[in-house]
Order: structure tokens, then C-alpha cells, then sequence
């Protein structure tokens, strides 16, 4: 259990080691939130909807906050898969599953939460109108945080699905690519899912990827009433157990092929 | 005026420290690669250049190819300052990194030497007479429609010094060319950078660790230590100051008593029989040989000079490297 | 002349050698097809959920969006050296065995690497300016053409200057390459949609320090029929210029940060 936690130790030391990084990867998130935001301003003079501009300008800004969360870009792990370096890892006396999905989370969490910080004390300064607004409700809140943290947890799976995946392809780049785009597109960070035609909507927000931060989203700016947080949270269950159960099966299949492939 | 002037070259680096704690701001830390270096070298000399890792060669090398700009001094090549003529001075030079590639990796090697030709607008008459002549002296005619990649260690350098003298230019910087090849690549490779002093006179300096290319190559070598030059001069005269030590190693006809020696020389077990090391100067090989002789009946004696590696590391040692 | 033809020699080399490994090759074309493709319908779906956007339709916003997808990726495919390759260079030293050949150092960066896998972004942008004019029933003619062309021609050169400050910020060793993103990515991310909907402090960015509003949208909006701050015609012709004075003073500024260049590695 112990070596869990000192990934998780050791990937805040790297976050904190590159602070300049982290400063500049603020700034320019802030600088897209604010161009998405004008976007919106100006759509919604033309044609508001039902979906109030306080809510799509606080929808962006968890967006860019949390921004870390969706990319998968521990290129670290995809070197070792590719240089074959992960047979060190074969020989450690860890769940190689458990292990990465540790890395995972250690990375999308510490690295967000560096991030989100700052960011949101900016979105909350800003001007009504421009800034973030408060969240609904304080259970609203609550349970918002309950279903992101559980949301990681599903994502993680997922990343830990195609990592197993690049195992066996071994050149990442065109995966990755795809699933990146993927995410982004279908966890609202492109265009917030709440402006897709609803139709869509019934479909793509039963997807794990919505889950991550679209569901806390419409929990906090209450387009979810928190009443309904019982059953986001079970969905996310769901997804939680189907994610990870595949997960062990392709990575166990894997180290088999993998043993074989070094004699 | 020599093919080669460098007067007083110095290059100092300056990197930023990593931030301590309870400091604003981060320090500067001044490192000075290059300290004060002058030489002179002449049209068609073979020039070694050593040192331990760190010495500066290699910011030499970057200073006399234009790559960097100095700190102070001057520097002369052909009657051009490499870093403010850049275009016009590389013209003339080649320059090959041992460990970092010029050519392309995943295209034929031919078609790299093709797009050298380009890019220094060599005619196509004497590009096709050069890469003959080269093809030919360095066995790659077989090897030019293979990718790089596909090269072993060996004829990837070959390929490379093809590609570097492609231009026919009259000097060559090669940074450390044998290192990681066999024995029959080196000597080969050695063969042929002789040739190409010898043929076409292309005055060459060569940077490396190993000295037995210092030796079958260089009449004159330069030692560089701490940015700074501390020899200049023919590898003998080098070699003269610190050779001064001689090992003999002595079997005897069954088991003796350990023979007693004068108190400068160093005596250790080897094998079945031993090994000493003296300096002639202080105990003269008369008064050792009797000595070896009153322990008893010597069945074999062999005497041989420290090697040059040793030497090296020595007068590294000594100059305090 | 010369040099046009080194490029084009170094091009030919550089797609033999990617076509090399064809199945990576195409899956990686493929994913940014699907990449760009997102992008669209992005823009697609505002259409169809705010079915317009000041006084732009939807047709406008098409053609805006295509071309600056079109520009940017062109960018991107043949001037992957500078906009992609070059940080590693320096990092390598590979940049060490450019310097000592008789060639300018932009040029031979520019030579040493391309990314084919953009023609399907370009291939996507194409896309959406073609539907753009259908559906605003864009009036061709020689000069709109003429216009059309400069004004992506103006926007590479726009976009490589662009990406030069982060090169020099490479050669000094500067590690915040995110705030240059934000003028690149967050330009492009930006210039997809007319700068006239944006607020001042906005406007100002993409007019003066990365002029896209200049160099794409003003000959767009002539284009369209719909002259930007209703600009007379000489101004579209003009404004595009503004990408070569960019491109140039990087240039400059490029030059002088190469004689600071601290080579790495021994």
C-alpha cells in the first residue's frame, strides 16, 4: 500500500519542481477560458436559451481549471511502453495494474489541483458576467465534489484501458491522439455538452466520459437538482466497475504476452 | 599566417543555479569552458587534441566550426572568423560528431549524400568523382542504397566522414570518431584519415579518449585541462616527461622466499609469479636484476613501459585534472 | 531560387522517410482527421443551437473557420521545423550540425522536418471554406481569388513568426513555452471566429501583437461581402502584410538570439 502512496509523493514533488511550467500553463488556460467566454457572450446576445450565460461561463471555467484531468499525457509511461523499459516494472513485486492506475490518478489529481487553485481565486474575481458563480446550494456543492472524485475514478479506469491498449499496438502516437480527442470532445472541455442538441445529450452524458466533469458541473451550477446525485453517482458506479473489471483482463492477458515475449 | 590562429579564446557559460531556499531570486554561476587558449595550427598538420571529460575540447571544436560565439579573443581560419563569416568558413570545413548525426535516419544513405550536394551546391562533376573516390576508400559502394538505421556502428561513421569530406574541405573536426567501434573498423578508419592527410592534404583535428589514435596518427598533440592549455607538442616529448616507470614481471623455478627489494620499488603478487614497479632513475635495473636474482633461480623475466592510458591518466594526475 | 529547390529536394526525402512506417502513418492522419473534424462540428453545432452570431451567418462562420483551419495546419505541415521540431533540436544539439553548413539556419530548419499527417486537417478546412461559400453565395471574382490566397499565403508567415518567439525562447533557455501557446493555439482557437464579436482588450491582442484579425478575417470579410468596420477594398488588400512584418521582425529577433546560442553536449 505504501508504494501507492509514494507515487502519489513523488509526482507532487515533479509538480512542484516545474512551477514555472505550471505558472505559464495557468495563464494560458485563463487566456482561453476568457476567449470561450467572449465566444459565448456575444452567441448568447444574439439568441439567449434556456440554459442561463451564468451557467456556460461557470461551465468553462471548471472546464479550464480541471483542464488537467482529461489530458493523458504521462509520456513517461508511453516511453516505457515503447522502449520496452516496463519489463523493470514486470520484476517489481506490485499489482502492475493498481500501480499505474495510482500513477494515473496521482498525476490527473495533484496536477489539477495546482492548476485549479489559482485559476478559480482569478474566475471568482472576475466581474458578473465574466466570473464563475457560486454553486447553487451548499449540498449542491457536496455532492458535486463527491461525484468529480468519483468521476476520477472512472477516468482513470479509462486511461488505464488504453494504456493496455498501447501495449499491444506499441507505437502510442495515433491511439492516444484519438482518445485525447475523444475526451475532450465528449467531456464538454471542446463545446460544454449542455449546448449540444439535446437529443444528443440523452446519449453522450451516460458516457464515461461525461462523467469526469460534466456530471459535478451541472450538479454545481444545478442544472442537476442534488436530489439526483444518488443516481449520477450510481452510474458512475457502473462505469467504475465495468472500466476496471475490463481493465484486468487486458492487462492480465498483457503481462502473459509480454513474459512470452521475453522468453 | 597559419591555417589555423586562435589568440586568448575564452568562453565563459553562465547558468542559472537552482533557486535555494529563502532567495528571491535564483543565482548566476559563472563557468568558464574555455580559459586564455591560443595555438596556431599549420596547413596539412594531423593535430591531436586531449583532455578529461569537461576540458573545454569541445568548445574548441564548436568555437573553430562558428557553432558558438566567444566570450574574448580572436580566432583565425583561412583568413576567416568562423563565427562572424559562418556561411563563407563552414564552406571549407567538415565537421563530424561521433555521437550526433548528420545524415538521415530513415533514408538511404545515397540520398543523403544527394541532398548534401545541395546544400553546398557542389557541381555534379566533381560530387560524382569525390563520391567515387570516397565510395571506394571507404568500402561503402555496397552499403549507399541502405538506410542509415540499418548501418552498423562501424559503417554508420563511415558513412558519416563521407558525408562530411563530400565538399572536399580543406579542414576536418572530428569529435571523437572511434568511440563505441571494433578494432577493425578503428584501424581502418585510421588507415583512411591518414590517407586523406597524406593524399589530399586536409589538415585535421582530431579530439578523443583514446590515445592509440593519438599515437597512429598524430605527430603533435595539445592537452587541454580546466579550459586551459597545459601542453603543446609532439606526443613523445609528452610521453618522455611521464614515462619514467618500467614493470618487470618475474616467475621463478618453484617456490621461493619473497625476494628482497629496494625500498622504491612496489612489489605485488601476480599469477604464480610477481610484478615490480620501479623508475630507473632511482633504483637502476643493475642493482634490481641482482636483487631478483640472490631470491633464487628465475625461470622467465619479461620488462615492458607503462602503457599510454596509464600515462594519461598519470599526467592527469599530476596536473591536478 | 536555389533555395526553394533545397527545400523541395529536403520535402521529397522527409515524406519518403515518414511513408516508411505507413500503418502508424495513417492512423495518425486518420486521428487528426477526427481531430479537426471535432473542431467543425463544434462550430456546426453553435450554428445550429444560436443560428447566428452578430451579423454573421452561417455560411461566414464556415469560411472563417476554414481559413484559418486551412492556414494553420498548412503552417503546421510545412513548417513543422519551426513550429514542432525545433525545441528538440536545441535540446539534442542537433541544431550543432545545421550550423556548420554553408546555409541560413531558418532555412535549414525549415528543411528538416514536415508533417504530412496535417493534409487531413487541411483537407477539413478546405472543406469548410467550400461549404462557407455556398451558403453565403460568395461573388467570385479574379480579385477575391487573388485575395483569398494572399491573405492565407500572409497567415503562414503570420503563424511561423509566431512560433519563432518560442524558438527564441528555446535558444535562451526560457522553459514558458505555455505563454507563447497562448498566442499561437489561443490565436488560432480565437481567429476561428470574426474578431468583431471579441471586446477590446481582445481585439487589441489579435490586431497589434498576433495580427490574425488583420491578416485573415479583414480580406474574409471582403470576401463575404461584409467589409469588416466597413473597410473599403484597398484595406483587405493591405492588412495581410501584416504577417510578413511579424514574420520579419521574428526574423531579426531570431537572428540575434542564434549568436547567444549556448550549445549543449559535448
Amino acid at each position: 500500500m505504501s508504494s501507492y502512496f509514494s507515487v502519489f509523493r513523488m509526482r507532487w514533488k515533479m509538480e512542484l519542481q516545474y512551477r514555472g511550467a505550471v505558472i505559464g500553463g495557468v495563464i494560458c488556460q485563463i487566456f482561453f477560458g476568457l476567449i470561450l467566454i467572449c465566444l459565448y457572450r456575444a452567441l448568447y446576445a444574439g439568441k439567449p436559451q434556456t440554459m442561463p450565460l451564468d451557467s456556460v461561463v461557470t461551465y468553462v471555467w471548471l472546464q479550464q481549471a480541471f483542464f488537467r484531468m482529461l489530458l493523458s499525457s504521462d509520456s513517461e509511461l508511453t516511453d516505457k511502453i515503447r522502449t520496452g523499459a516496463i519489463a523493470y516494472d514486470l520484476c517489481r513485486p506490485l499489482h502492475l495494474y493498481g500501480y499505474y492506475y495510482a500513477r494515473i490518478m496521482a498525476q490527473k489529481l495533484l496536477g489539477s489541483l495546482l492548476r485549479a487553485a489559482p485559476m478559480l481565486v482569478f474566475a471568482c474575481l472576475l466581474p458578473r458576467g465574466y466570473g464563475i458563480s457560486a454553486p447553487v446550494s451548499v449540498p449542491a456543492f457536496l455532492c458535486a465534489v463527491l461525484s468529480l472524485m468519483s468521476g476520477l475514478l472512472c477516468v482513470c479506469a479509462l486511461e488505464n484501458l488504453t494504456m493496455g491498449f498501447t501495449m499491444r499496438t506499441l507505437d502510442a502516437r495515433g491511439m492516444q491522439a484519438l482518445m485525447n480527442l475523444l475526451m475532450m470532445t465528449l467531456s464538454g472541455n471542446v463545446l460544454p455538452l449542455t449546448l449540444f442538441p439535446d437529443s444528443w445529450q440523452r446519449v453522450i452524458t451516460l458516457l464515461p466520459y461525461a462523467q469526469l466533469l460534466d456530471s459535478p458541473i451541472r450538479l454545481y451550477t444545478g442544472r442537476y437538482a442534488w436530489t439526483q446525485a444518488s443516481q449520477i453517482i450510481f452510474l458512475q458506479a457502473v462505469w467504475l466497475v465495468i472500466l476496471i473489471a475490463l481493465g484486468l483482463l487486458l492487462w492480465r492477458a498483457n503481462q502473459k504476452r509480454l513474459v512470452v515475449q521475453g522468453g | 599566417m597559419a591555417y589555423i590562429e586562435a589568440n586568448g579564446l575564452t568562453k565563459i557559460f553562465t547558468v542559472r543555479k537552482k533557486r535555494e531556499k529563502g532567495h528571491l531570486m535564483r543565482e548566476k554561476q559563472q563557468i568558464t569552458a574555455l580559459d586564455n587558449v591560443s595555438f596556431r595550427v599549420e596547413e596539412g598538420e594531423l593535430v591531436g587534441y586531449i583532455g578529461p571529460n569537461g576540458a573545454g575540447k569541445s568548445t574548441t571544436v564548436k568555437l573553430l566550426s562558428g557553432i558558438l560565439t566567444p566570450s574574448a579573443g580572436t580566432a583565425c581560419v583561412n583568413g576567416l572568423v568562423p563565427w562572424e563569416n559562418r556561411k563563407q568558413h563552414v564552406r571549407d570545413i567538415g565537421v563530424v560528431f561521433g555521437q550526433r548525426s548528420q545524415l538521415w535516419w530513415d533514408v538511404p544513405i545515397a540520398d543523403s549524400f544527394a541532398l548534401l550536394r545541395d546544400i553546398y551546391r557542389i557541381p555534379l562533376s566533381s560530387y560524382t568523382r569525390r563520391l567515387e573516390e570516397l565510395t571506394d576508400a571507404l568500402q561503402l559502394e555496397s552499403l549507399l542504397r541502405t538506410p542509415l538505421r540499418q548501418l552498423s556502428l562501424g559503417q554508420r561513421m563511415r558513412a558519416e566522414l563521407c558525408g562530411s569530406l563530400l565538399h572536399n574541405p580543406k579542414l576536418l573536426f572530428l569529435d571523437e570518431p572511434t568511440i563505441g567501434l571494433d578494432a577493425v573498423s578503428k584501424l581502418a578508419l585510421r588507415d583512411f584519415l591518414r590517407h586523406e592527410n597524406k593524399e589530399n592534404g586536409t589538415t585535421i583535428l582530431l579530439t578523443t579518449h583514446d590515445m592509440e589514435d593519438i599515437a597512429a596518427l598524430c605527430s603533435r598533440v595539445m592537452v587541454l585541462g580546466h579550459g586551459k592549455k597545459l601542453f603543446d607538442g609532439a606526443l613523445n616529448d609528452l610521453l618522455a616527461r611521464y614515462d619514467t616507470s618500467r614493470i618487470v614481471f618475474v616467475r621463478y623455478d618453484g617456490i621461493v622466499t619473497l625476494p628482497s627489494l629496494p625500498e622504491q620499488c612496489t612489489l605485488e603478487q601476480d599469477g604464480d609469479g610477481y610484478r615490480i614497479v620501479y623508475e630507473p632513475a632511482q633504483v637502476p635495473t643493475s642493482v634490481l636484476l641482482s636483487s631478483l636474482q640472490a631470491a633464487g633461480p628465475i625461470r622467465e623475466l619479461t620488462a615492458q613501459a607503462q602503457s599510454i592510458d596509464h600515462l594519461i591518466a598519470k599526467m592527469y594526475r599530476e596536473m591536478d585534472l | 531560387m536555389n533555395t526553394i529547390k533545397l527545400y523541395l529536394h529536403s520535402m521529397r526525402m522527409l515524406l519518403k522517410s515518414q511513408l516508411q512506417y505507413p500503418a502508424s502513418f495513417i492512423m495518425q492522419t486518420l486521428a487528426q482527421l477526427v481531430m479537426e473534424g471535432g473542431e467543425f462540428m463544434a462550430v456546426i453545432l453553435i450554428v445550429d443551437r444560436f443560428d447566428k452570431l452578430n451579423q454573421w451567418m452561417p455560411g461566414d462562420l464556415f469560411f472563417f473557420f476554414g481559413i484559418m483551419s486551412v492556414t494553420f495546419y498548412l503552417t503546421e505541415c510545412f513548417g513543422r521545423g519551426v513550429t514542432g521540431a525545433f525545441p528538440g533540436m536545441v535540446r539534442t544539439g542537433q541544431l550543432d550540425t545545421l550550423l556548420i553548413r554553408p546555409r541560413g539556419v531558418l532555412t535549414q530548419v525549415l528543411c528538416s522536418a514536415i508533417d504530412p499527417r496535417r493534409i487531413s486537417c487541411i483537407a477539413v478546412g478546405t472543406a469548410a471554406l467550400v461549404i462557407g461559400c455556398q451558403r453565403s453565395a460568395v461573388q467570385w471574382s479574379l480579385l477575391k481569388v487573388l485575395l483569398l490566397g494572399e491573405s492565407i499565403l500572409c497567415g503562414t508567415f503570420l503563424i511561423l513568426g509566431l512560433f519563432m518567439i518560442e524558438a527564441v525562447f528555446c535558444i535562451y533557455s526560457v522553459k514558458s513555452v505555455e505563454l507563447v501557446n497562448a498566442l499561437t493555439y489561443g490565436g488560432r482557437s480565437a481567429c476561428e471566429y470574426p474578431i468583431d464579436i471579441f471586446p477590446r482588450p481582445l481585439r487589441f491582442v489579435f490586431t497589434v501583437i498576433a495580427p490574425f484579425a488583420l491578416v485573415m478575417h479583414v480580406p474574409a470579410a471582403y470576401i463575404l461581402g461584409k467589409p469588416l468596420f466597413g473597410w473599403p477594398v484597398w484595406a483587405a488588400i493591405t492588412t495581410p502584410a501584416a504577417g510578413l512584418v511579424t514574420f520579419a521582425v521574428m526574423y531579426a529577433v531570431f537572428c540575434r538570439a542564434m549568436r547567444h546560442y549556448r550549445s549543449t553536449g559535448s
